[in-house]
């Protein structure tokens, strides 16, 4: 359900975890080239021109909002997209755009149940200028 | 930093998101901006459908403080406030509100009402901005690009 959901499901200080880690393009890319596979630290840096220790510090930020986790069987130690967090933040941006729709519908019917009223308000009176929405807005 | 466009609620060490939502209505621009603007319409459309929305205070000028709450059909109440930003009659309205009353989530609301042949187009953009432990003194950036990679993402 609206709203109840979303706070249940996602607690707003996990959302803001999240939104802060994708708030940044170093941190976006990282995340668009884990889409594709797993890869080492040292592959996930070629393409950045900043320094290791500076892919190491998003990869901590990344992994802290959960976004990314690292695995340890293998000596490269792989680092793996998790995406259940931006699906957190998707849901929750889901809801508000639900929130429109469903009030946007119920406007439309709104404004439609007025219409009809002031058609027939018009009729009874037989004027068709007292009862325009201008003259009262 | 290319998101500097960020308005108002999205500030400095602040994450932010956006989304835009567009409607036509066949109705003319006064009814739609008066029935948006005036509490006695507002509560018999604002809100998802089972919702139930009461007005507490609507003083529609810039400056002016709203408070509204919305009775969830589980019998929640969820409660929403601000003040009015800017009011261009009967084409804009700027809203700055919390959601749930809690000072540190923002929704910052632009709603334009545009004249289209006796119809009117309604477009509403949100900013929400989250502040907390975890944003504050982060950059922020998060933007329409954004949305792509997250759909993206969870496809993959």
């Amino acid at each position: 359900m609206y709203l109840t959901s979303v706070l249940n499901r996602m607690p707003i200080d996990h959302l803001s975890t999240t939104f802060a880690a994708l708030a940044d393009p170093t941190r976006r890319a990282i995340l668009a080239r884990l889409a594709s596979g797993e890869l080492s630290v040292t592959e996930l840096a070629e393409p950045f021109e900043i320094s290791l220790p500076a892919i190491s510090r998003h990869l901590k930020v990344l992994q802290r909002a959960g976004l990314v986790t690292q695995g340890r069987e293998a000596q490269w130690r792989p680092c793996r997209l998790e995406a259940r967090p931006l699906e957190g933040a998707a849901d929750w941006i889901e809801d508000y755009r639900r929130f429109w729709t469903q009030s946007f519908d119920r406007l439309d019917a709104y404004l439609n149940k007025l219409k009809s009223k002031e058609k027939a308000d018009a009729g009874k009176r037989r004027k068709s200028d007292c009862g325009s929405w201008s003259s009262r807005a | 930093m290319p998101e500097s466009d960020a308005r108002a609620t999205a500030g400095p060490g602040q994450a932010e998101h956006r989304l835009t939502i567009t409607r036509i209505f066949d109705a003319p621009r006064e009814l739609v901006f008066k029935v948006w603007t005036d509490p006695t319409h507002i509560a018999q459309w604002w809100g998802p459908s089972g919702f139930k929305t009461t007005i507490q205070e609507m003083d529609v000028r810039p400056g002016g403080h709203w408070r509204y709450t919305m009775r969830g059909p589980d019998g929640h109440d969820y409660p929403f406030d601000g003040h009015y930003v800017e009011i261009v009659r009967p084409e804009r309205l700027v809203v700055d509100g919390t959601i749930h009353g809690v000072p540190s989530q923002g929704v910052w609301t632009e709603v334009t009402f545009a004249e289209l042949e006796g119809k009117t187009k309604v477009t509403v953009l949100q900013v929400y901005s989250f502040e907390s432990a975890a944003t504050r003194g982060a950059p922020i950036g998060w933007n329409q690009q954004l949305d792509r990679l997250t759909a993206y993402l969870i496809k993959v």
